[in-house]
């Protein structure tokens, strides 16, 4: 198919105006992939494909969103009623809505999981570690960009959600009132907020957009890591076109059932997509009985919870965040893969556990016996990091075949 | 490899693959044209009541239908008088050019010439058939009232301050204006005596 269409006399007129032919050529048809990838490496063009998704329904949400903390006749806010208007009024607009709300959970699901195929396989080690890093920074891009996403219902979660993140760039020293004045326009949470968030969150998804291509331009350049972790060499590689095109469409299709389910049968997935609190106008008066963010982000969540003083619990947090950009050079080992490696194979899997585990103790109310357990895991979750330094120095890896 | 494959059933299989991909994306883009149409509200806006009642004689006033503007005069004996005589200078004198022009209640010569249901009160969309603009009430003859705005055997009606359109007092275009029709004439009825539902 592809064959014919480059053998066209349109095709001709466009390749020798902007050299199609060896663009297609270098990225997908004579583009070499290992023939060993598993179907852990589905999940960077499920991202993308996500990321479109979001894009699109963004535009059209955008269409009849409206920014404002306005009172109306009703006693709700603007925002508030533009999104019951698409909900009840818009043709197709719960759709398109829900589309968006289990994309943004969707999203997560699918970076948490590439994510973790980087860290079992060792993705992140030289060549690539820009290409981590770069997929770092668009980590941190989407986190920011569901933050803002989730102020603009301006329901309770939203509202208290805000007051809470922008709170904690007040535990700052010295700069912190101003960042947090900064975000806000304001002493509080107010309309200004709710103005800008609105303003961020279109512009953030146009910057992944970009960034995302620079991480596939990385990729392009040192190519794909394989579940063995080792140099590949050329007579085991395939080209992207048409081997990985098919598998990544069967990927696809597997992801869009799933996904369909839940826009269409359970968009809320039980409080855990679209939290019941939200449904409630923001209130500025009154804080609800239980506050946790969206479980995306309740794993950083608890490591916040878990200092005793306010301003080392935000330095936690970002540091659990920042930490990501130097493992490639904390992990001191040369063997890539977990297959090879019988003690980091042992301890990445206790890391994915206790991000989990994290997870659990951000969502739920807060106990004296959850606090422990969150306590603990943060403190695995640091030790994990820097264990990497020292491990090489105890682990016997396993001998790494020559060839797939 | 290429040899021992079945070329015709791969083909197939491939062509319905992107067949039934093709639909799909398709049928996704049916909901996000959709949502860019009048939503329920918008729809549900689509209907203006007014109480003709409350127009004194003489008087112009404009509704609103649909965000569109709406003329409701109240013609009085010397207005209604006004529509006669003038034939030879209208485009359309029996507002037969266009479906938009008439109504199914104009079954008679002079529900054509009044175009309105009951002929004391003339309601008409006050858009301007050129280009949109809301034409100006100068409902008396001649220029005595307007100076050279009109010509010189001004019937009374309206005036177009974009492009100089002109329409007697049953809002019918006067021949040498850049407007094709007469003003278009919406779906109404009456509810009661001076209730109007119109849409």
């Amino acid at each position: 198919m592809l064959e014919k269409l480059m053998q066209t006399r349109l095709f001709k007129w466009l390749d020798e105006r902007s050299g199609a032919e060896a663009i297609i050529k270098s990225q997908l048809t004579e583009y070499p992939v290992p023939k060993n990838l598993n179907y852990m490496w589905n999940f960077g063009s499920l991202a993308l494909l996500v990321l479109t998704i979001q894009i699109l329904t963004g535009i059209f949400l955008a269409m009849f969103y409206k920014p404002s903390a306005a009172l109306t006749y009703g006693g709700y806010t603007v925002a508030f009623d533009s999104v019951e208007r698409i909900m009840r009024d818009v043709n197709f607009g719960w759709l398109i809505r829900y589309m968006h709300a289990v994309g943004a959970s969707s999203f997560f699901v699918v970076v948490y999981l590439h994510i973790a195929r980087g860290l079992y396989y060792g993705s992140y080690k030289g060549p690539r570690e820009l290409l981590w890093i770069i997929g770092v920074v668009i980590l941190l891009i989407m986190q920011g960009a569901a933050f803002f996403g989730y102020l603009l219902p301006w329901g309770q979660m939203s509202f208290w959600g805000a007051t809470v993140i922008t709170n904690l760039f007040g535990a700052l020293p010295v700069v912190g009132e101003f960042l947090q004045q900064l975000l806000r326009g304001g002493f509080s949470v107010g309309d200004p907020t709710l103005n800008r968030f609105f303003s961020l969150h279109y512009l953030f998804p146009l910057l992944l957009a970009a960034i995302v291509g620079g991480h596939i331009h990385a990729l392009h350049v040192v190519h794909s890591n394989n579940p063995e972790g080792i140099d590949i060499d050329k007579k085991d590689t395939i080209p992207f076109h048409p081997y990985y095109t098919v598998k990544d469409a069967f990927g696809v299709g597997v992801f869009l059932t799933i996904y369909c389910y839940i826009v269409f049968f359970n968009p809320q997935m039980g409080g855990y997509f679209i939290e019941v609190d939200n449904y409630t106008p923001a209130n500025n008066l009154q804080t609800p009985p239980h506050i946790a963010p969206v479980w995306y982000l309740t794993p950083w969540y608890t490591i916040l919870r878990s200092f005793e003083s306010k301003l080392l619990g935000v330095l936690a947090m970002g540091a659990s965040l920042a930490i990501l950009f130097f493992l490639p050079w904390l992990d001191r080992s040369k063997v890539r893969s977990s297959r090879y490696r019988p003690v980091y194979r042992q301890m990445v899997i206790l890391f994915f556990i206790c991000v989990i585990v994290l997870g659990y103790c951000g969502h739920s109310a807060p106990t004296p016996t959850l606090k422990l357990v969150g306590q603990i895991a943060t403190g695995y979750y640091f030790l994990f990091f820097f264990a990497l330094l020292v491990l090489p120095k105890f682990e016997k890896t396993k001998p790494l075949p020559d060839r797939v | 490899m290429t040899d021992q494959a079945d070329q015709s059933r791969r083909n197939f299989l491939y062509v319905a693959a992107g067949g039934m991909g093709a639909v799909a994306a398709g049928a996704a883009v049916v909901p996000f044209v959709a949502s860019m149409m009048p939503a329920a509200d918008t729809l549900a806006a689509a209907k203006t009541e007014f109480d003709v009642g409350t127009v004194e004689p003489g008087q112009l006033v404009v509704i609103q239908w649909q965000g569109k503007p709406v003329f409701v005069v109240h013609r009085t004996e010397a207005l209604l008088k006004q529509v006669d005589g003038h034939d030879e200078m209208l485009k359309d004198p029996n507002s037969e050019a266009i479906p938009e022009v008439q109504a199914e209640w104009m079954d008679t010569p002079e529900k054509r010439k009044y175009r309105a249901i009951k002929p004391e009160y003339l309601i008409v969309v006050a858009s301007c058939t050129h280009l949109g603009c809301i034409p100006l009430f100068k409902p008396t003859p001649g220029r005595k009232d307007w100076g050279d705005s009109v010509p010189e055997d001004w019937p009374g009606g309206w005036h177009c301050p974009c492009h100089g359109s002109l329409y007697d007092i049953s809002a019918r275009v006067i021949k040498g204006s850049p407007a094709p029709h007469n003003l278009h004439v919406m779906p109404y009825k009456y509810l009661s005596d001076t209730k109007v539902v119109i849409g």
